[in-house]
Order: structure tokens, then C-alpha cells, then sequence
């Protein structure tokens, strides 16, 4: 390749990947942006990237929400330009991204907890019925999540489990596990049989096999696992919206959009709780970020 | 659980979708002894041993240890250490934590561990390497580490799966003496499985040839070597491979005779029981001397297809009737391409096999 294909190669990458990264990127830098703006800047024309006169106000009207209580009448009395005004469910707000934390961190924890045995199981131990359970497994991913909603909300009903987390937590992991042990099963396919076998030996049982010799070694799919349970959990919408019905059982998704069918709406007041809803998984990506692309890769290379 | 012997009886090994793996097999074998598998792969050999550690579950027959029968009792309480062709090192651990780990499992204390260690990885020149990860060792390195991992077990049985196999030519050789110099330390049962005849003959007091799931034959080396019980067990042995002429046995005066289109090599008269048999004459390379003495007893003639030196020995590439069989003849030799020549045979040395069943006919030669 001469030395002027190569540049040309080069810029053309650097062009595509910098307007991949404003694709992305943007809305994401509009709601960080905006937040920290009062409602009467936000309607500004031309927008404002960087906000001209910066304010917390938005995320301080997050944290003190429950101290006032906002009526048609109360609302009336406020200043609908200034931002000064919060929706009428805003108090829900800090509850329901305790109950998110809940139930994505509960739905993590058992994905680990069946998926990492099950993975190892499959891949592992030869067994009647090996096969056909993989496929089971997943000939679950192929229904659409809208198919299942119906007998999930029978299920949930007849449980009891109406308006409660427990309902989020039990269809969330029917949504996460099938995939999360698609992904074990393949990284522990990808360990060789005979480190199985020499653990074995060494005086393992099968279940020391697993938790002293594999799972040191199958971190990276650990945290893709994590990742994974985590966002679906943390954004499914779909059931959340199904099953919850009062602000003991609603998650953030189900909040946040709560303030888009209250009386004003106030955009400064959403996109300051979207950044809080945001923080959570950047922060989870943030420390597992070295496995992350080893993980995601997994299941493309072998599977 | 100390084991003096362990032995098979009908012991069959077959997988979902009704694979035979191990056919019916009886097999003893004693205490402090080597063993060698042999066979080419697929024969059932490593399924053999895997069913000795206890990683295989029996479908069918007995496996006892000492006469108690272990088919079910799970591969961390056998008292079995194993080699893998592949080392199997734990990737996360030092070598120090590799071969510490069976002995940590068993809750052999600290200071024992570290004395066995010490003592092994001086044995086998492995010390300086005790803190390094695996993936910084060579393939030979990482073998030792492997052969540490099982010593250190003290092991009532010691199984190998083609450990030289992912090693290099010269460091094999020397591996397989070390091997050696290892069972006679350890004086423990050494089961040891391998494709490599040279491997097998050099370190087995018995081999048992495998193929097909079957045992083919059991014996020392030279009973094997010597003695092929059939035409698989006398290929598989043997390099260059024993050659074979197909024919009949006539019979000239009441002397049998081996009989190929227009080639006649006198037989001993032991083989005039076979008469009128269609058969198979075997002729190992080795088994034919450039004088033979009174001429023309027991001779095979041909025009010399090829002359192929290999440094310590000469093979000739030799056209007998319609097939071209490899000798072995003197380094100093001087055959020439398309010459004639007559070879002496050495009739105790030829193996005559049944040419429908494969089944050597005792009394034919060997």
C-alpha cells in the first residue's frame, strides 16, 4: 500500500469513527448538558451544548422532592419557565432507583449463582439429555418478551406477587438466565477438558472443580454475565410497567417516565433524573472495563 | 487406598449414540508394574485409562482395585495420580501452587507439602522455576511441572496419556528415560498410554495392544515384538513396517512351501499343517541378512526399486513380484538401483498369517 492509500485509509476511519461517536455520543452529551440548565435555557434557540448559566438546581430539587408535595394548584403557583417546579411523582424518584438497585443486584446474583453451576454442567459433564437442554435453553430466547407478558401477569397474580419486587425479580431472571448460561456454557467449552480432568484427579470433587479451578479462570464471562443481568434488569420496561403498581414496587424507568404524563412537563427535572439513571451502569462499565471486550467476545468466536 | 493390582473384567464403555469405546475388556495388572496401552487413536486407550482414574463411568463389567470393585467411586477419592498429554497446568497458579494443589485437596500439612515439593522440583530440575506461571515455561518445562504435580501425590497408581506427545523429537528420548528412572524410584504402578511404538517398547514390562475398543495382544516388548498374535499387532510394530507378500502354502516333496506367483521361499516343516491354506507371509526388515548359507534354503530374490540410507542404516526398496518390500541391509553395503539380488531369510523369524482372519499360524516360522 503506498504511503498516500495508507493516510487516506487512516482519515477514513478517523472520519467514520468520529461521526459514529457524535451518533452516539450526542444525545447522551444533551442530557448531561441539559440537566445542569434551567427549563428557560433548554428552550433557547439555538440550543445550548454547554449550558450558559450552569445550575444544579435539577438534581437538587431530586433529592428534596419529598419535602414538598406538588398539587394542580401548588404547581400553578410556580414559575414554569424558571425550572423551579418538579413533577407531581418526583418523590418516587429516589425509591424507585433504590428498588432498581434492588432488583438488577438480586437478578445478578442468581444469574451468577444458577448460571455459573449450569454453564459448567453442560459444558463439562456428559450427561442424558445434555443437548436437548441446551437447546431448550435456547429455544427460550426465540419467544418475544411481549409473548410472554400475558401468562407471566397470571403467574405473577396468582403468586400474590402483584406490586412487588419479587415479581420483577422472577421474570427478570426468566428473561437473563437462558442467555447468561448461553455465554458460561461457551467460555467453559473453551477451557480445556483435560484442566477439568486433572483437578479431578488432584481430589476435587465436581463442585470444587468449579469453584477453585474454573471460576478464577472464567472471570471474563463472569462480568459479561454481570453486565448483561445488570442492564436488562436496570431497563427493562416492558414488565416493570405490567407488574408494579405503586411507588413500593416501581423502578426508575417506570418513574422517569411517569414525568413525561404529569401536568407540565419539565424537561430539566427528566433529563437530570435520566443522568442518575445513566450513572449506575457507566459506573458498573467503568470498573469491569478491562474485561469487558473479552467477555462480549465470547460467545462470537466459539458458539 | 493403597492398590496392589488393578484389573478389568468384561469392562465395556460405550457413549450415547451406542459408540463402543472399550469392547469387553480383561485386562490385569499388577503391582509395580509398567503398563503400556498401545495403539493408534480411537482404540479405546485413553477411554481405558480415564475409566482407571475414575473420570469415565463403566457402562458395563468391573473395575477393582485389589479385588474391590470401584466402578463407582468418583475420581477425587481414587488414589490415582494422572499426566495429560496437554500438562493441564492450572493457568492461575504459580508451579509451586500447581503441584502443591493435589496435595492441599488431600490436607497434607504445610511443611510436608513443601518438603515433597522441594525434594520433587530438585528431582526433576525444576526449583528455580517454582514462583513462574505456567505460560512462562517451555513445553518441556511445563511436562516436568506435570510430572512433579503427580509425584508429589505419592500415588498408589501413576496414569499417563501420551505425556511426550506435544514434545519435540530429542527432548522425548530423554523424557522417556527420565520416565523410567522415575518408576524405578517410585516403585508404584505406572500405566502409561501412547501411539508411539518406540515409546512402548522402550518403557513397558508388558504392552497391551489396543484396537477397536479390543485387546489385541498382551506381553513384554520382544513377546510382542517376536511374537505378533495377528497382522494388526505386527503392523503396528515395527519401523519401517513389516512387509507382506500374500500366497499359498504348497507342498514340494513334503517340504511346505511359501508360494507367490512365480517367488517359492521353503518353509519350516512345522508349516506343512497349513498346506493349501491362502496366507499372508509377514517379513520384518530387519529379518534378512545380505549372505545366506547353504545358498538358496531360504532366500527371497528382487531387482532393487530404491537404496535409502538413514546414517546408522541402509534400507532397500526391493521389487518382489508384484509389490515392493523395504529391507534392512548393511551400512556398508553397496546395492546399485536395478540390480538383482538374493537375500537370505532366517526361517524362525518369518510370520505366517491367516489371510482371511488375520490370525498368525503358530509353527510357520516365528
Amino acid at each position: 500500500m503506498s504511503a498516500q492509500a495508507r493516510f487516506s485509509r487512516t482519515a477514513l476511519l478517523a472520519i467514520s469513527s468520529i461521526l459514529l461517536l457524535l451518533y452516539v455520543l450526542a444525545p447522551i452529551a444533551w442530557l448531561v448538558s441539559s440537566s445542569f440548565q434551567s427549563e428557560r435555557e433548554i428552550v433557547s434557540k439555538p440550543p445550548h451544548w454547554l449550558p450558559q448559566e450552569p445550575t444544579i438546581g435539577n438534581f437538587a430539587a431530586i433529592f428534596t422532592s419529598h419535602e414538598r408535595s406538588v398539587t394542580y394548584e401548588t404547581r400553578r403557583a410556580t414559575d414554569p419557565a424558571s425550572g423551579g417546579f418538579v413533577p407531581s411523582t418526583a418523590k418516587n424518584l429516589l425509591p424507585s432507583l433504590r428498588n432498581s438497585f434492588i432488583v438488577a443486584c438480586t437478578v445478578v446474583v442468581l444469574n451468577l449463582l444458577i448460571g455459573l453451576p449450569a454453564g459448567y454442567a453442560v459444558a463439562k459433564i456428559r450427561f442424558r439429555g445434555r443437548q436437548a437442554s441446551i437447546y431448550a435453553i435456547l429455544a427460550t430466547r426465540v419467544i418475544p418478551d411481549i409473548a410472554l407478558v400475558v401468562p407471566f401477569f397470571l403467574f405473577i397474580r396468582n403468586l400474590g406477587l402483584l406490586d412487588t419486587l419479587a415479581s420483577l425479580i422472577v421474570t427478570y431472571l426468566a428473561i437473563t438466565v437462558p442467555f447468561s448460561v448461553f455465554i458460561l456454557i461457551n467460555y467453559f467449552e473453551s477451557l480445556p477438558d483435560e484442566l477439568d480432568k486433572a483437578a479431578r484427579v488432584d481430589g476435587c470433587s465436581r463442585w470444587q472443580t468449579m469453584t477453585k479451578i474454573f471460576l478464577p479462570l472464567v472471570t471474563p464471562s463472569i462480568v459479561a454475565v454481570i453486565l448483561f443481568a445488570f442492564l436488562v434488569s436496570w431497563n427493562e420496561f416492558l414488565l416493570a410497567l405490567m407488574f408494579t403498581q405503586t411507588p413500593q414496587s416501581q423502578t426508575l424507568p417506570i418513574v422517569i417516565a411517569s414525568f413525561t404524563s404529569d401536568f407540565t412537563i419539565s424537561f430539566s427535572f427528566i433529563n437530570a433524573a435520566g443522568v442518575l439513571a445513566i450513572l449506575p451502569p457507566v459506573i458498573l462499565a467503568l470498573i469491569f472495563e478491562r474485561y469487558i471486550v473479552a467477555g462480549l467476545t465470547v460467545g462470537a468466536v466459539k458458539g | 487406598m493403597t492398590v496392589a493390582s488393578i484389573s478389568f473384567r468384561g469392562v465395556t464403555k460405550r457413549y450415547a449414540g451406542a459408540v463402543v469405546a472399550v469392547n469387553h475388556l480383561d485386562l490385569e495388572i499388577y503391582d509395580k508394574e509398567f503398563v503400556v496401552l498401545l495403539g493408534p487413536s480411537g482404540c479405546g486407550k485413553s477411554t481405558t485409562l480415564n475409566m482407571i482414574a475414575g473420570l469415565e463411568d463403566i457402562t458395563e463389567g468391573e473395575l477393582r482395585f485389589d479385588n474391590v470393585i470401584v466402578n463407582a467411586i468418583p475420581a477425587h477419592k481414587r488414589d490415582v495420580a494422572m499426566v495429560f498429554q496437554s500438562y493441564a497446568l492450572y493457568p492461575h497458579k504459580s508451579v509451586y501452587e500447581n503441584i502443591a494443589f493435589g496435595l492441599r485437596m488431600r490436607r497434607v500439612d504445610r511443611a510436608e507439602i513443601d518438603r515433597r515439593i522441594l525434594d520433587a522440583a530438585s528431582k526433576l530440575a525444576i526449583s528455580h522455576l517454582l514462583q513462574r506461571r505456567p505460560s512462562q515455561l517451555s513445553g518441556g518445562q511445563r511436562q516436568r511441572v506435570a510430572l512433579g504435580r503427580a509425584m508429589v501425590r505419592q500415588p498408589a497408581v501413576f496414569l499417563m496419556d501420551e505425556p511426550l506427545s506435544n514434545l519435540d523429537a530429542a527432548l522425548r528420548i530423554s523424557m522417556r528415560a527420565e520416565i523410567k528412572l522415575l518408576h524405578t524410584a517410585m516403585q508404584t504402578t505406572f500405566i502409561y498410554v501412547t501411539h508411539d511404538q518406540a515409546e512402548a517398547l522402550t518403557l513397558a514390562d508388558r504392552i497391551v495392544v489396543m484396537s477397536d475398543g479390543v485387546i489385541q495382544q498382551i506381553g513384554s516388548a520382544d513377546e510382542i515384538y517376536e511374537r505378533p498374535r495377528n497382522i494388526f499387532v505386527a503392523s503396528f510394530l515395527g519401523n519401517p513396517q513389516i512387509n507382506y507378500l500374500h500366497g499359498t502354502i504348497d507342498a514340494v516333496n513334503g517340504t511346505p512351501l511359501f508360494q507367490c506367483r512365480e517367488l517359492r521361499i521353503p518353509l519350516p516343516p512345522t508349516a506343512a499343517s497349513y498346506v493349501g491354506r491362502e496366507v499372508v507371509l509377514g517379513i520384518r526388515p530387519e529379518d534378512v541378512s545380505p549372505h545366506y548359507d547353504p545358498p538358496g534354503v531360504l532366500s527371497i530374490s528382487g531387482k532393487v526399486e530404491s537404496v535409502l540410507p538413514v546414517g546408522s542404516d541402509r534400507f532397500l526398496g526391493l521389487r518382489v513380484e508384484d509389490r515392493t518390500i523395504f529391507v534392512r541391509v548393511g551400512k556398508e553395503s553397496h546395492y546399485r538401483e536395478g540390480e538383482r539380488v538374493t537375500l537370505g531369510l532366517t526361517p524362525e523369524r518369518l510370520h505366517l498369517f491367516d489371510a482371511k482372519t488375520g490370525v498368525t499360524l503358530r509353527g510357520g516360522g516365528a
